[in-house]
């Protein structure tokens, strides 16, 4: 599904990934943990199209080109990133926003866009999987949530989006126990054979929720070291300085 | 050097000579110092002197004859009308009303009310203006719908000034709402130069609406002197985009205690467009209220400026003002320029002002596109958002939508 080869990236001229590789399959659950500053939020960045970034090496998705595709067109094509700073944004309504997001995607897939009484059937049902309170979707988007509304929110998001690859960049932050179980529960019930994961988190604490297949540890924009779900448990125990 | 314009008073039709006289004093005033230019505090960043200059060869105030017009009514909600054409009262109806509570009748010239003050466009409308409309709406009556005054301008208008007065009182406890429609067919440059005088009296409240159907050239000068008695309510929407040029002068009078006024403007700018607010809010008397908030969306090479004025007299204790623009600049061409001016005489008031301009957050670009929504949608929904605080305070459902969905058309260029 997703194949990263040598991959480079440079902000501002400074070096953040020097040669990444990684693959994903469908069905796959990967993680990647890092300490500050390894690049992890610069891969879901450069993955979701955000500009400022120049890049070298292969990204293909699907054998496509990803470098060739703009933001949207990404997302139309199944990519969803859920962001680590989920942005608020006043004025625009929530409920408007998902139904455009939603129609967007739909339209780009050649399929018919929703009316209202449709969409508002499945936002409710989404909504309530994830404990949200339906008068938080009349809400501005994000604006004056608490950081555990935002970030269900962005569950809520892929959740009716159903994208083929989902990047959860830290969702696990600012999260009490109660809000991780019910994100990790969101995403537990999305999984399936056709859809990937890439969850960038710097602690164990989410992947004993969600149980990944491979866990890749990066540093200085390299990835040093790949396991199973054990290494994650390693990692809490010693730190990264064994692997950096 | 050739002047650009080349007014006559003897243009106007069926005035007497005592008027002839006052209109020719006007024009000598006038002409002194001739369109305003920067020099001038009301014109602080225009000069408006130098934009006619270079868009018109000769302005004049040629009697425009006219031809019968039909027009199109709007259909999204019901309302009352006035239809207007080139300046002059065409027809009306008020078949929601009760027709008793209602005086509509063309503005009486021999009983004008007129300033002079630094803006020289006034003394240029009390030399050139004709037509126009008086309406009083009785004591204790409430409209049910609201009232369209359709402002056509004929096709043919072209390097002509167009100038009127209308006048609005309302009597105690009545109430209100215009919509103030400009339509214009004309594809060329004209000048339009009103002015309207507001009486509200006791326990009265007004609504006043304005928008344009299309773009057009035009030029619009409007002066509004408002005077507020005992607990009125004065409510000025400004959403009119499309303009060549546009400036709003508003002066607001809460003579008495309890008077409460707000201007409201979203305006989204485009090409060469220039939209002036310039308002003074005068609180004459204690325990009166003034709210403000104005919101710029300027693309191209766009110009918006906001003059805010709250002047409070020694005796206006107790006074609560407060004035608020905001600019979102999409290019790096557009222009916004605010000056807040406070003057205040008393002690115990709450006065607040603030201007804030702005990019649009390119992270919330990313954002939305980053849900497959496509680029130009996402600006889009960022600039309704943007403007969203102010469209929510429109009044009544089916008006309220009609003016959203117009809003959204000047959002997207027309």
């Amino acid at each position: 599904m997703l194949s990263i080869k040598n991959l480079e990236a440079k902000v501002d001229n400074k070096h953040i990934l020097n040669g990444l590789n990684l693959d994903i399959k469908p069905g796959e659950v990967h993680a990647i943990m890092g300490p500050n500053g390894s690049g992890k939020s610069t891969l879901a960045n450069v993955l979701s199209g955000k500009n400022g970034y120049e890049t070298k090496g292969e990204i293909k998705y699907n054998g496509e080109n990803l470098g060739e595709l703009s933001t949207e067109e990404r997302a139309q094509k199944g990519i969803f990133l859920a962001f680590q700073y989920p942005l608020e944004i006043p004025g625009v309504n929530t409920n408007v926003f998902l139904r455009t997001s939603l129609n967007s995607v739909r339209k780009a897939r050649g399929e018919k866009e929703l009316d209202t009484l449709s969409f508002l059937k499945i936002v409710k049902e989404k909504s309530s999987e994830l404990g949200i309170d339906e008068k938080f979707l009349s809400r501005q988007l994000n604006v004056g949530f608490s950081g555990g509304e935002k970030k269900k929110n962005e569950i809520l998001q892929m959740k009716i989006l159903q994208p083929k690859l989902s990047i959860l960049d830290e969702t696990d932050s600012g999260l009490d126990i109660d809000a991780l179980r019910i994100v990790a529960d969101g995403v537990n019930s999305y999984k399936n054979k056709e859809n990937a994961f890439l969850i960038i988190t710097h602690y164990q604490r989410l992947l004993d929720y969600i149980k990944p297949d491979f866990i890749h540890v990066l540093s200085k924009g390299k990835i040093v070291k790949t396991g199973n779900a054990d290494l994650g448990v390693e990692l809490e125990k010693t730190g990264y300085a064994n692997f950096i | 050097m050739k002047n650009f314009y080349d007014f006559k008073v003897d243009n106007i039709i069926g005035i007497s000579s005592e008027e002839k006289e006052f209109r020719n004093k006007e024009l000598n005033l006038f002409d002194k110092n001739g369109f305003p230019n920067k020099r001038e505090e009301a014109w602080k960043f225009t000069d408006l002197n130098t934009i006619l200059s270079k868009n018109f060869t000769n302005i004049t105030n040629d009697y425009i004859s006219l031809k019968e017009k039909k027009f199109e009514l709007i259909k999204e909600f019901d309302h009352n009308y006035l239809f207007i054409l080139d300046g002059k009262l065409i027809s009306n109806e008020f078949k929601f009303e009760d027709k008793n509570k209602v005086s509509i009748k063309e503005y009486d010239y021999k009983k004008q009310i007129f300033v002079r003050n630094q803006n020289s466009l006034n003394l240029l409308n009390n030399a050139l203006a004709s037509g126009g409309y008086s309406l009083e709406i009785s004591k204790n009556y409430k409209f049910r719908k609201p009232l369209v005054v359709y402002n056509h301008f004929s096709e043919s208008i072209k390097e002509q000034i167009i100038s009127y007065k209308n006048s609005l009182i309302l009597n105690e406890n009545s109430e209100i709402t215009i919509l103030n429609y400009t339509d214009t067919d004309s594809k060329n440059n004209f000048f339009v130069n009103s002015f309207d005088c507001l009486k509200l009296k006791k326990d009265s409240s007004l609504k006043n609406i304005f928008i344009n159907k299309n773009r057009c050239n035009c030029y619009f000068h409007n002066y509004q002197k408002s005077d507020l008695q005992h607990n009125t309510t004065l409510d000025n929407y400004i959403l009119s985009s499309g303009l060549k040029f546009n400036k709003m002068d508003i002066e607001i009078n809460l003579n008495e205690e309890h008077a409460k006024s707000s201007v409201f403007s979203a305006l989204s700018l485009s090409s060469d467009e220039h939209q002036e607010i310039k308002s003074s809010l005068n609180h004459n008397s204690k325990n009166c209220q003034s709210y403000q908030k104005i919101k710029n969306v300027l693309n191209d090479q766009s110009r918006g400026v906001y003059q805010g004025k709250i002047f409070v007299k020694q005796e206006a204790q107790k006074t609560d003002a407060y004035q608020l623009s905001k600019a979102l600049l999409l290019n790096d061409n557009a222009e916004f320029n605010a000056k807040p001016e406070l003057e205040i005489y008393a002690d115990d008031v709450k006065c607040s002002h603030g201007s804030t301009s702005g990019s649009i957050d390119l992270d919330s670009i990313h954002y939305l596109k980053s849900r497959g929504i496509p680029e130009k949608k996402a600006y889009q929904m960022l600039i309704n958002g943007f403007l969203s605080e102010i469209l929510e305070k429109l009044p009544e459902d089916n008006l309220k939508k009609f003016l959203i969905e117009k809003i959204g058309r000047q959002i997207n260029g027309y």
